[in-house]
């Protein structure tokens, strides 16, 4: 039984022999596409391979488990965060937002809101002045000034239009457009779709520059996948797609459960959404037919609450749920997470990962983590 | 051996009869030469055979001849039996021997009676030759004064006879023997029989053997048997001719065959019994045929043809131009029309349908190949009567597992309301207060100390406005817990500063006060104060009213309907009905349900008077809740039971369920699923699948889905309250654990 241990070894000896200098890896190996995680002729009875063939199996450097780096304290559950390469930007319950380093200082507390900061997102840097902007369950969007240097924050906008508590907010990637949702239910009767409104920020107070409706239920989650495309996660069971400039829906991919969470990655094009029934679903979000999951993750016991798309790595995604548990996934080994980060006490609301090798979450402990993690990419054909 | 002789002796025998016969013809041709010669003499003959007895003995005394005469005769007469059957034959030849022995014995001897001694056994060649006038009817000369010839060719005449009747009867009346005396009529003398020739006689007459000592019984040897002798009967071997085929039958045969070659001889015609020779009496009622009658079916009859079959259609029956391609693309068994219908101005301008033939075949070849079939018993399993209830898979979506629990009380539980958005949840404790959570995060947002035990807690439906109703104590709080849009609280603010049209308070109405202060910063907006501990409130959907409930036995007092716009409370009934529990609007029709601890009224509020009653043959309801198409009602009940009405059907329940094991404390209906379920005592929340049809004649489905546990049942309380997320299938409970938990 050859266990990948064994061709962890293996492929050792046979680096060494070629390179002296070499230093002892641990190796993870894919077959066809899928990790090897018993042993090889486990592994392919299991995925049906027949053993008369010759089977090309590759070997990647072994991710190895984030280290636990960072736990910066609220002083309330956290409900969002946001990393940017240097800074990160947490929303939390105690109606303020935070700045934190990537080392874990407290640099700024944004405040100004007059409920609960729902979601947080940057908007652009240049140099040391960063707009960011908070969402909050007070019907506001708020976009912020920060000037890294003197440290100080200016509220710059206030974003109004919104007749329920703003629930999500994503930035356009250009930086000029802001993509707001609302959680509020009916203004009017109970059938009125939903509403998400676009601002641009020139005066003082802004109003929406267009307002996408659809959704039957309360949005909960949006997200620019480029810069003319808008994708929205509803409680009404329905992703849908939105083009931008005409402000028209354009696909709908319809579930059976309420979507907590989407996210979407450049790098491999695909839509990650959690729901409530514990399963964490991969989309495309071309297909026309609009109700294709592509695979299902299923390893969460409770609501699954946020989801992330590695920045630099287009199989990794990290998924936070309400059964405290963080976990982080390879779609290439689609049966069963790669870890399981289990640091928080309570709630895990949000999670995030930033370019510079770091996964953040934070629940409802008020504990916001840092992990570490190997961002190795060098893979090697055998 | 004797036999054996007897037989041999026998085998030979009929040759001699036939010499003898050959004589006797020879006397016959000479006897029709005297019948030439002597035709008159024909009644005499008769006469002489009456002759009296006493002259025949004379007779045969007289001359020996004479009675040996007689003896041939009989013995004559026993050799033609013999020609038939040897046995009797040979019994006959030592019979005429015995008689031969006792005519010794009379004394008549002759010279032939010793030569027949020599040919003791062989008595076929004894002939009586006294007369040789042989074997030939003696009427023949009857006419005549003799009766034949002896030997030497002279006469003998018949014997004087002249006995008349009167003789014939003294005979017959005196002699003894005269039923033993015979007439030999060859002799013409009468024959005193012997006493063993009587036996004889009467043995014969029997169908025995005339020989006493003969047993026919003798078991017989079987000598001429299919078994090759090895010593045979006769040793004689086979005749050529039994080899070699018959010429004489080859030549029959060669005739015959000739004959048929011909037609000169036709084979003998079998007579059908067909044409009524016989009449058969069963033939009507063969069973299978009357069988096949019974189980007849008429075959399907084709439609009649409709107006497209016509020759000149209406004009919409016939084909555009798109149909008739669809029709000509179709595959011919998808054709709706097995023809195109066409428009002719005249029916002698029709034309012969070409398919004319090929559609009789193929009707033809229909009712052939489709055997029509009746059945004629219906098997039904007893299971199959039960309905089937669907599986509670199928039934999906229902809550299944728990998701989240709401955290932060210190006491019991007793109420909890969602938001008609369904984004927050409302809870009343008995700790003295009421806490607002977010329904997807489990964050409580808001507490507000009411400083009372909150015994019913219930959001105002209106989802243009945000206001909260708690009952505690002998208060009705309206909350407004500014936890929605800033219009839709301003607009609750307004309706709430509205009216303030004071009415007279007739004496122990309820009494309406503003909150001021510390209060006023919680939430609270107005009290209600009435003269009772409040144990219920229920709004309308419109929102505008709420109703309280103060159960008292005593008092008519314990339904108030207060109207929030206009600050007004009143009491709708007059008369105590019985401890009231729990009320209802009607979602849509004004209505209003009062359930009191055995029934449940329904009221019409706009006419003003009961309008049902129903039966929950429950002892002691606790909670009721109303579907949202209004018509249907259940009720928990302490008694562990669950009733559903059907307000259409009857006012007993529908359906009784009796799923928990103590009793039952809430109940609820899902908005928009068709979900129910009911909280109990036992720690568990039963989810049932309840579909409504709005066909009237089907009635509920009713299909229990899930038991959802998780609360820790308390100083024996379980769960107290349990309502439905107005959208999702998701279920909040709140139990006496002093959690509230949702299950999705």
């Amino acid at each position: 039984m050859l266990k990948f241990q064994d061709l962890s070894n293996v492929i050792n000896k046979l680096l060494e022999a070629k390179n002296a200098s070499h230093s002892k890896v641990e190796f993870d190996f894919l077959v066809r596409g899928q990790f090897l995680r018993t042993s090889l002729s486990a592994h392919m009875e299991t995925e049906g391979i027949s053993t008369e063939e010759v089977v090309e199996i590759e070997y990647v450097e072994r991710i190895t488990a984030p280290e636990p780096e960072e736990c910066m304290m609220h002083d309330d559950w956290i409900s969002s965060v946001h990393a940017d390469t240097e800074w990160i930007l947490t929303g939390s319950y105690d109606k303020t937002a935070r700045i934190w380093s990537v080392e874990g200082k407290a640099v700024m507390t944004v405040a100004g809101h007059t409920d609960v900061v729902k979601d947080v997102a940057w908007v652009k840097r240049d140099g040391l002045t960063a707009v960011l902007l908070t969402a909050s369950l007070d019907q506001t969007v708020l976009l912020w000034e920060w000037n890294s240097e003197r440290n100080k924050v200016k509220a710059r906008h206030c974003c109004r239009g919104h007749t329920g508590s703003v629930d999500t907010v994503s930035a356009d990637p250009t930086g000029l457009k802001v993509l707001t949702d609302e959680a509020d239910e009916v203004e009017e009767p109970a059938d009125r779709p939903r509403k998400k409104q676009k601002t641009q920020h020139l005066g003082l107070t802004r109003t929406p520059l267009m307002t996408l409706s659809g959704h039957n239920e309360a949005v909960s989650s949006v997200l620019w996948s480029d810069s003319e495309e808008v994708c929205s996660a509803s409680w009404d069971h329905t992703i849908r797609l939105w083009d931008v400039e005409t402000g028209t829906m354009k696909t709908t991919l319809t579930g059976s459960k309420v979507f907590n969470c989407i996210s979407y990655s450049p790098l491999c094009r695909r839509l990650a959404s959690g729901s409530s029934d514990r399963h964490i679903r991969l989309w495309d979000p071309r297909t026309k037919d609009g109700s294709l999951v592509l695979l299902s993750l299923t390893s969460h016991t409770g609501w699954v609450t946020a989801v992330k798309w590695a920045p630099s790595h287009e199989h990794q995604l990290v998924s936070g749920s309400l059964d405290n548990l963080v976990k982080l996934w390879d779609t290439r080994s689609c049966k069963a997470p790669l870890y399981d980060l289990a640091a928080h006490e309570d709630k895990v609301f949000c999670v995030d990962w930033t370019e510079s090798e770091l996964m953040l979450s934070g629940g409802a402990d008020n504990k916001l983590y840092t992990y570490r993690y190997s961002a190795c990419q060098t893979d090697a054909g055998a | 051996m004797e036999e054996s002789s007897s037989n041999v002796l026998s085998s030979e025998k009929p040759g001699k009869m036939k010499r003898t016969k050959k004589r006797s013809k020879g006397k016959e041709e000479e006897q029709e030469e005297q019948v030439f010669n002597f035709n008159k003499p024909a009644d005499e003959g008769d006469d002489d055979l009456s002759d009296s007895e006493d002259s025949v003995y004379s007779g045969l005394e007289d001359s020996g001849s004479d009675s040996e005469e007689g003896e041939e005769e009989e013995e004559e007469s026993h050799g033609d039996d013999g020609e038939d059957d040897d046995d009797e034959d040979d019994a006959e030849g030592e019979q005429s021997q015995q008689l031969q022995t006792e005519e010794k014995k009379k004394g008549s001897e002759g010279e032939e009676e010793k030569k027949a001694d020599e040919y003791e056994h062989d008595s076929s060649d004894e002939e009586d030759i006294r007369n040789t006038v042989g074997n030939i009817p003696m009427e023949w000369y009857k006419d005549f004064p003799h009766i034949g010839y002896d030997l030497d060719g002279k006469k003998i005449y018949k014997p004087i006879r002249n006995k008349d009747e009167l003789d014939d009867f003294l005979d017959k009346m005196e002699n003894p023997d005269y039923w033993r005396t015979v007439h030999d009529k060859q002799t013409e003398s009468d024959i005193v029989l012997s006493d063993e020739q009587v036996e004889l006689v009467k043995r014969l007459q029997r169908g025995q053997f005339g020989d006493v000592n003969f047993n026919e019984y003798q078991p017989s040897v079987e000598f001429f048997s299919n078994e090759v002798m090895l010593h045979p009967v006769t040793n004689r071997p086979a005749d050529k001719r039994s080899f070699i085929p018959s010429l004489t039958e080859k030549e029959k045969v060669s005739k015959l065959v000739h004959a048929i070659k011909m037609g000169w001889i036709k084979p003998r015609r079998v007579e059908d019994d067909s044409r009524g020779r016989y009449y058969d009496l069963w033939a009507t009622e063969d069973s299978s045929i009357l069988a096949q009658h019974k189980m007849h079916l008429p075959a399907p009859k084709i439609p009649l043809p409709g107006h497209q079959e016509s020759y000149n259609p209406p004009p919409e029956y016939l084909f555009t131009d798109e149909e008739r391609t669809l029709w000509e693309q179709q595959d011919p068994s998808d054709r709706k029309l097995p023809f195109v219908p066409k428009k002719f101005s005249s029916l002698r301008q029709v034309p012969a349908f070409p398919r004319f033939i090929h559609e009789r075949f193929e009707r033809c070849l229909d009712l052939y190949l489709c055997p029509r079939q009746r059945k004629m018993r219906v098997n039904v399993n007893p299971e199959d009567l039960i309905p089937k209830l669907p599986k509670p898979k199928d039934l999906q979506p229902f809550p299944t597992t728990q998701s989240l629990v709401y955290r932060g009380h210190s006491s019991l539980v007793r109420s909890i309301s969602v938001s008609p958005s369904g984004q927050w949840l409302a809870s009343g404790s008995d700790d003295g207060s009421v806490r607002f959570w977010e329904v997807c995060s489990s964050r409580c947002m808001k507490t507000v100390q009411v400083g009372g035990a909150v015994k019913s807690i219930a959001w105002n439906p209106n989802p243009s406005v945000c206001l909260i109703a708690v009952a505690l104590d002998t208060v009705v709080l309206i909350l407004s817990p500014s936890l929605a849009d800033k219009q839709v609280v301003s607009a609750s603010e307004r309706l709430l500063a509205g009216q303030q049209e004071e009415e007279p308070s007739e004496g122990a109405g309820p009494v309406w006060s503003e909150a001021e202060g510390e209060e006023l910063n919680q939430g609270i907006r107005l009290k209600i104060q009435h003269p009772k501990a409040v144990h219920q409130v229920a709004w309308h959907a419109k929102g505008d009213y709420l109703a309280s409930v103060m159960p008292d036995h005593s008092s008519h007092l314990q339904v108030f309907i207060h109207q929030l716009s206009r600050r007004r409370s009143q009491n709708p009934f007059r008369k105590n009905k019985g401890l009231v529990q729990c009320v209802s609007f009607h979602p849509v029709r004004p209505y209003f349900f009062v359930a009191t601890q055995r029934s449940v009224r329904i009221y019409n509020l706009v006419k003003q008077e009961m309008t049902k009653k129903l039966q929950a043959n429950s002892k002691w309801i606790s909670s009721m809740a109303v579907h949202p198409g209004g018509d249907h009602v259940i009720c928990g009940s302490y008694d562990c039971r669950l009733s559903w009405f059907d307000l259409d059907l009857s006012t007993k329940p529908y359906k009784m369920l009796r799923h928990h094991k103590k009793a039952v404390r809430g109940v609820a209906y899902h908005r928009s699923y068709p979900l129910f379920a009911s909280a109990s005592d036992d720690g568990s929340v039963i989810v049932c699948h309840g579909t409504v049809y709005n066909d009237l004649l089907q009635n509920p489905l009713i299909v229990p889905v899930k038991v959802l546990r998780g609360h820790v049942i308390t100083h024996d309380l379980g769960v107290l309250d349990v309502t439905f997320h107005p959208t999702q299938p998701w279920i909040f409970s709140s139990g006496a654990d002093a959690t509230i938990r949702l299950f999705t």
